[in-house]
């Protein structure tokens, strides 16, 4: 029997402190934009930073809790609408009011997990969706914020273009900071060691002491909080919601696919993903139907072959983690 | 004898629709004991471990340990009182190495601080021959390391009472030797360990007492001499007729 003399346990590896390094650099050249880049390039950012904060708080929820929601834009439209009522009905700064909007989907996904718990895989994915529909329906029929015709967020209207440019990318900062850093932070605390437990098996992991039920719970309040976040901001920047666009199930399509061609389970993947639908559509978005026909097929092929997605792709020609959540055992001196 | 007493089944019974897998099966295991469970395949032996850790609920019966009833508990719960144990066919976390096997129970069952789980850990993997696999995915090792780890994750865990279900078979008798070593030193640390195993050899070289079940229904129970001296024991389980 082998004796331990001296051990330690490594987590940080040089690909991640290349990657920590370059993160740091892109949030800093985020939140210099108004002063470097065009309006257009900032609305792009914008459109960017909500992609990558929705996917990877799907990627939480179905790549480590085994929650697969197709209803993820209810969450959207309830951050979004608050976020238009408090700063049009209520005269809150709509700065302030973009953070106060997430009480909306943390409130509605108290219920909704209560009501879904029991079900299980596609059930609960048809569940969340029904949700979803539900609340537009509810939401279209709403006299206060305007029914079907949707609201315009004029208070800005009170801000310059440059203010309201140096906002925007400070609280896309913040977003990525909640929902990159948030995961990162999470998978690699005792919580995120229960995760990925529960994410490989289940079972095994209740009987490891791990409260299934009540973690699953969190993270999908966490993640409805977290993807709230991103649709109040991104229909702050777009100054309208309506029920078809902030409840739309275009969401939920983009999230699968972003979190599954990037790779499921992975804070990398939902990154790499983000920018391969985001770059797709800016380059291909004009061929309409041909181009989401060749995003599905892409879906497919990945689905097929290559389960990892992108990042599990590269990940079989190295192990370079940009955010490494692993512990790895280093016994320096033994007997 | 009631403060010896650490685990306690009352007519403990549980049926799948209308077959009875474990019927009305009472008994004490004492603290530091080695029960051994002995019984033909579909006897009720892992799923009476099934409801001892909570993985099933019991149609009947009550179930205590320490004095405190566990029925309405559930798994994770029951693993942070002190329940360990490992799974007849291993269920490992596959995307996750050795270590980090370990370290889940450490952490989240026996409570552990990061650097006191990873020096714990790390002994365990050592004590169970698993130190060079350590980073390995555990989805990636063979069966036989597999089964190693689901002795060590449940010993992660800092377990009183330790299920073990069938973890000697394949082994050689060198490896079983150890094994029988490794779970003698647990009993002396103070480890309480009950043991489904059909390795005849390696059960009775440390079990205290041995509890047979045949059906779903306790045939047999006592020290390892009488119990297999007992007829109704060598007729079921080594199809011997008086």
């Amino acid at each position: 029997m082998e004796t331990i003399k001296h051990m330690r346990v490594a987590r940080a590896t040089t690909s991640s402190r290349i990657a920590m390094t370059f993160g740091i650099m892109v949030l800093f050249a985020l939140v210099a934009m108004p002063w470097w880049a065009t309006s257009g390039n900032i609305r792009w950012a914008i459109e960017l930073c909500c992609y990558i904060a929705i996917a990877q708080m799907w990627n939480l929820l179905a790549g480590y809790a085994g929650l697969v929601s197709v209803g993820q834009q209810a969450f959207i439209g309830v951050a979004g609408y608050l976020l238009f009522v408090l700063a049009q009905n209520f005269g809150v700064n709509p700065f302030v009011a973009v953070f106060l909007s997430v009480i909306a989907p943390a409130v509605l996904a108290v219920p909704t997990y209560l009501l879904l718990r029991r079900l299980d895989g596609p059930y609960f994915a048809i569940g969340t969706w029904v949700v979803a529909e539900a609340v537009r329906l509810a939401t279209s029929n709403i006299d206060y914020v305007n029914a079907g015709a949707g609201m315009t967020l004029r208070v800005m209207t009170q801000y310059s273009q440059h203010e309201r440019e140096v906002a925007f990318v400070l609280l896309c900062a913040v977003l990525l900071l909640a929902t990159i850093g948030g995961s990162y932070w999470l998978l690699r605390s005792r919580h995120g060691l229960a995760l990925t437990a529960m994410r490989d098996n289940p079972v095994a992991a209740a009987s490891q002491g791990v409260n299934v039920g009540r973690l699953r719970f969190c993270i999908f309040v966490a993640a409805a909080v977290g993807t709230g976040l991103a649709g109040a901001i991104y229909y702050m920047a777009q100054l309208r919601i309506t029920p078809g666009a902030g409840f739309d199930p275009f969401w939920a399509s983009m999230s699968i696919f972003i979190v599954m061609v990037g790779g499921i389970g992975s804070i990398e993947g939902a990154i790499i993903g983000a920018l391969i639908y985001f770059f797709a559509d800016r380059l291909f978005g004009e061929f309409g139907s041909a181009y989401l026909i060749v995003l599905g097929l892409l879906t497919l092929v990945i689905a097929l072959y290559a389960r990892g997605g992108v990042w599990g792709l590269l990940q079989k020609l190295g192990d370079h983690p940009w955010f490494p959540v692993r512990r790895k055992l280093i016994v320096e001196d033994k007997a | 004898m009631s403060d010896q007493v650490l685990l306690s089944a009352r007519g403990l019974t549980k049926r799948f629709g209308a077959v009875t897998v474990v019927d009305d099966v009472t008994f004490d295991v004492a603290r530091g004991e080695v029960l051994g469970i002995l019984g033909p395949n579909g006897a009720g032996k892992t799923t009476l471990f099934n409801l001892i850790s909570g993985d099933h609920a019991a149609n009947g019966g009550e179930l205590s340990l320490d004095g405190s009833h566990l029925q309405a508990e559930p798994p994770f719960k029951r693993c942070q009182r002190g329940i360990g144990r490992t799974y007849q066919v291993p269920q490992p976390f596959g995307d996750m190495t050795a270590f980090e096997n370990l370290m889940v129970p450490a952490m989240l069952s026996a409570k552990m601080k990061e650097a006191e789980a990873s020096d714990y850990c790390a002994g365990i993997l050592a004590d169970c021959g698993l130190l060079a696999r350590a980073n390995t995915l555990a989805g990636g090792l063979t069966l036989l390391d597999r089964k190693r780890l689901e002795l060590a994750r449940a010993l992660a865990g800092k377990p009183k009472l330790l299920l073990l279900d069938e973890i000697a078979g394949g082994l050689t008798d060198a490896e079983g030797a150890e094994l029988v070593e490794l779970i003698r030193r647990l009993r002396d640390r103070g480890v309480t360990i009950i043991w489904i195993e059909h390795v005849l050899h390696a059960l009775m070289a440390v079990a205290d007492r041995v509890l047979v079940l045949n059906f779903g229904v306790k045939i047999a129970e006592g020290t390892p001499d009488t119990v297999m001296q007992d007829p109704e024991v060598q007729r079921v389980y080594m199809g011997i007729e008086a």
